[in-house]
């Protein structure tokens, strides 16, 4: 494999195994693209490779590894700005903002329980999946958090998008594009990210016993108040017995537990718990948990710890469904019951983490037909290669939608370069 | 600068149907288009040209459907950013962004330039609060992107659209999200006898993690003018005053508030004033919010600038500012979304006088220079509609501008949609599809490059 990419070479590249171009800066990254187009060879590009398992199959012969590119550029805390490499973990990143009181407000998931990799994500992986977590009704997703990005196209063009300041309206907005494109537009190298404030305080609000639906209405009702809550879950009971799963402080339920999160400062969450009690109380008498016991219930809702990969369910191929977040519970519902699968609400509804038992399709036709009818989609974020393969890991769309994204996805890697086929089963021929 | 221009034809389209049919004719003759709302775009976005077809979306005024559940709007085009608040306002709810404009400016024209306001600081642009829409294209082609979803399947189409200015499609409707009403909002004013201690009071706010709902600055002229204008009863003895909005529950936004006035003063403020009732937290915004008005009754004219900067960089404008104004020969009065660092320069002038407007163009045009020099952006929610247009290659190298310019083709291969808007040079389409640089580069790799 070294003879494909004599360039690459002549450049004292480091090339780890026989395909893994591990790039040094971005000046590398042009290179290494620029060959790949000349060779007519695909990509594969990843930081850590925590994500790898989510996708199609994809028809690439190398990888092209960022995790050098692992720099912290700049951090202004009084700008609410970060700007970072794309290859820099996650982790490391979140514990410098978390040392002077931020945060990445969308909340990102940690995928490693749910996919069983160990692998520390990276930043441009958290936001070229841009899967945001529990806050993300409040917060938005990583596209709202996404300020600007150096980037290398399928055209091996270095160009920026964005800029470094939380309001620009300069030319089309491209980092909208690149969060949650799954490396298929562009080699992001280094992005500038929004940070905010982390609350000083959190409170959550524990209603027990409630059946999918009524607690769609308690997580509505909850939502539509104006008690600015951040988080709005919902574990049915059955996923405590099959799973023989906790969900943090509150351990083993052993019946369904309903969340609603509020954030701020102290006096507010306290009065806004009380408020909040108050409103719901038609629908049950509601426990509070505090600050740690809180964060921790809802970092095992963010990363789906009842379906990770090492519990009872981790054979289970698992669906991430996003639809209106009324229509939630009853897709839910019908969905758990048809399939003999599992299910997991959050986003008030409007995010579905569905367990269905193992079968050779994951039953995906059911899948799309109910979040279909809802006017949903539904991404397959656990699966085998095989299964993988043989199903639309993401949602087909209509016709004439699907070739518009086409002709943007062509408009920045005409030669499809950059994970081709990761996105698309069509296209990764 | 005036933007007259007559179209060739003004078409008024009702129905989607009827957009997708003028559409595809123009597409099939060759003629271009230009989409408009309220024509309120202060960047000239939606200026007719001599020979387009003028596609006034003035009939699409219906709000279709109102979904407290979702917490969504479905709505027309040519429903007002006002109009979709006051009618979920029963409820409590309304829709976040408020442009200064929002009696008159539309809800396609927000999206199309993604609209800001003076709380975008807390609760986003027109961008963080759209969810989807239904777009027709060039070719007549009706398109939905996302609905009720919190995000679509995909590529992030709703965020490309929103902000294109007009050249990637026809929006015809548009799906945004509703927010309930903050228990309490109250104001504070705060007048300091420095600008640079009013820069840092706002720096050290947001360090407190303090995000207001909104976050207003004033210069003394702003100021002056402003307080002849509405009388809100502003201190004229000042150099800069800050408005500062805290929202929220009541024990919230009192607390908030005893923390603001403590940095206020940390930073040398010489007065704070906090509003005690609801018609004096209005009095205290009607100022600001009159204030472009109010600058226009002491000068026969004013040109509205509105670059970004990081906020910590705000003293510094301001004195570039200042410099500029002297080389010029022109005042100007300063009004900022100091929260989010978006400066609104008014450039004063007199367009009977010779030559003044166009050194008020050329001030304007250095003043955004400056705002890309000190780390910022040429437009932070104006657009750049043909006012900023030859000013993109400050900000934006030739590999930057062919990209965006590549997606402008995935939608519209023959740039007949608003073309002259954004780009200051047109390529066409098959010229920045080649690869033929990188080709040449990849002939020599023994060759070293610098």
């Amino acid at each position: 494999m070294l003879a494909s990419w004599p360039f690459l070479n002549s450049r004292g590249f480091e090339q780890q195994g026989v395909d893994t171009l591990k790039v040094r800066d971005a000046k590398d990254v042009e290179d290494a693209v620029q060959a790949a187009i000349a060779s007519e060879q695909p990509l594969e590009i990843i930081g850590n490779g925590s994500k790898r398992l989510i996708g199609q199959p994809m028809a690439t012969n190398a990888l092209l590894d960022l995790s050098s590119l692992n720099a912290v550029t700049s951090y202004e805390p009084n700008e609410l700005i970060i700007t970072v490499q794309a290859g820099a973990p996650v982790a490391d990143v979140q514990s410098l903002i978390d040392s002077r009181n931020q945060q990445f407000a969308f909340e990102p998931i940690d995928t490693a329980p749910l996919l069983g990799t160990a692998n520390q994500a990276t930043i441009g992986g958290m936001i070229g999946a841009g899967l945001a977590g529990p806050r993300r009704i409040k917060a938005g997703g990583a596209r709202d958090h996404l300020l600007g990005a150096h980037g290398v196209s399928g055209f091996g063009d270095s160009f920026k998008a964005g800029g470094r300041v939380v309001k620009n309206v300069t030319g089309y907005d491209l980092c909208k594009l690149l969060a949650g494109s799954w490396g298929t537009l562009a080699v992001m190298t280094e992005v500038t990210l929004k940070v905010m404030p982390r609350p000083e305080s959190e409170r959550t609000l524990v209603l027990r016993g409630l059946d999918d639906a009524s607690a769609n209405r308690t997580m509505t009702a909850a939502l539509g108040s104006p008690f600015d809550v951040s988080g709005a879950a919902h574990v049915p009971g059955s996923v405590f017995h099959v799973a023989a799963t906790e969900l943090g402080d509150l351990g083993s339920p052993g019946e369904a537990v309903t969340l609603l999160r509020l954030e701020g400062i102290l006096a507010s969450v306290v009065h806004r718990a009380a408020a909040l009690g108050k409103l719901l109380a038609p629908f049950g008498a509601a426990q509070v948990l505090e600050d740690a016991a809180s964060a921790t219930v809802w970092s095992s809702v963010r990363d789906v710890v009842p379906f990770a990969a090492n519990g009872a369910l981790g054979a289970w191929p698992v669906w991430r469904i996003v639809c209106p977040p009324a229509s939630g519970g009853a897709l839910g519902e019908r969905l758990a019951r048809d399939s003999g699968g599992e299910v997991i609400y959050d986003w008030g509804g409007g995010l579905i983490w569905a367990a269905l038992p193992p079968r050779p399709d994951a039953q995906v036709a059911l899948v799309r037909q109910r979040v279909n009818a809802v006017g949903g989609h539904a991404t397959l974020v656990r699966g085998s290669d095989e299964l993988r393969r043989n199903v639309d890991v993401f949602h087909p769309q209509p016709a004439g939608l699907a070739a518009l994204s086409e002709r943007v996805r062509q408009s920045f890697d005409p030669k499809n370069i950059l994970n081709r086929g990761r996105m698309s089963r069509n296209s990764a021929t | 600068m005036s933007y007259h221009q007559p179209p060739m034809v003004v078409v008024l389209p009702d129905t989607t149907e009827q957009v997708s049919q003028v559409l595809k004719y123009c597409f099939e003759q060759g003629i271009k288009v230009v989409p408009r709302g309220s024509g309120t775009s202060l960047s000239g976005g939606a200026l007719p040209l001599a020979d387009a077809v003028l596609l006034g979306l003035g009939k699409f005024k219906r709000i279709r459907e109102i979904d407290f559940d979702n917490r969504v709007v479905v709505t027309e085009p040519g429903v007002t950013n006002l109009a979709i608040s006051e009618a979920v306002a029963h409820a409590g709810y309304y829709y976040a962004p408020d442009p200064s404009s929002q009696i008159a400016c539309s809800i396609g024209g927000n999206v199309a330039e993604n609209s800001g306001g003076v709380h975008c600081l807390k609760y986003g642009m027109t961008t963080n609060n759209v969810l989807g829409c239904e777009i027709v294209l060039i070719t007549g082609e009706i398109i939905r992107v996302g609905g009720k979803s919190a995000e679509a399947s995909g590529y992030d189409l709703m965020g490309i659209i929103t902000g294109s200015e007009g050249l990637l499609g026809v929006i015809t409707e548009v799906t945004v999200r509703i927010l309930q009403k903050p228990e309490t909002a109250r104001a504070v004013m705060v007048g300091f006898a420095q600008v640079e201690a009013a820069g840092e009071c706002v720096a050290r706010i947001i360090g407190a993690g303090i995000i207001p709902g909104g976050m207003e600055m004033m210069d003394k002229p702003a100021i002056h003018a402003a307080e002849a204008f509405v009388h809100a009863g502003y201190p004229l003895d000042v150099e800069a005053l800050l408005i500062i909005e805290l929202d929220g529950p009541g024990v919230e936004v009192d607390e908030l508030i005893r923390r603001v006035e403590a940095i206020a003063k940390g930073c040398g403020s010489t007065t704070v004033q906090i509003s005690a009732s609801e018609a004096e937290r209005n009095l205290f915004w009607a100022g600001r919010k009159a204030a472009f008005p109010a600058v226009g009754r002491i000068s026969p004219d004013y040109l509205c600038m509105d670059g970004t900067i990081p906020r910590g960089k705000l003293p510094e404008a301001l004195a570039r500012i200042r410099d500029l104004s002297a080389k010029y020969d022109l005042r100007v009065a300063n009004v900022f979304h100091a929260g989010d660092g978006n400066l609104h320069p008014l450039i004063l002038f007199d367009a009977n006088k010779t030559d003044e407007m166009q050194r008020a163009e050329a001030f304007g045009a250095d003043i955004l220079r400056v705002c890309v020099e000190l780390g910022g952006v040429l437009t932070g929610e104006h657009g750049v509609g043909i006012e900023k247009r030859d000013l993109m290659p400050e900000m934006f190298s030739d590999i930057d501008l062919n990209q965006q310019q590549r997606l402008k083709c995935a939608f519209d291969a023959q740039g007949l949609l608003n073309p002259g808007k954004v780009f200051p040079t047109l390529h066409r389409c098959a010229e920045l599809g080649r690869m033929h640089v990188h080709a040449g580069k990849l002939a020599f790799p023994e060759l070293p490059r610098f």
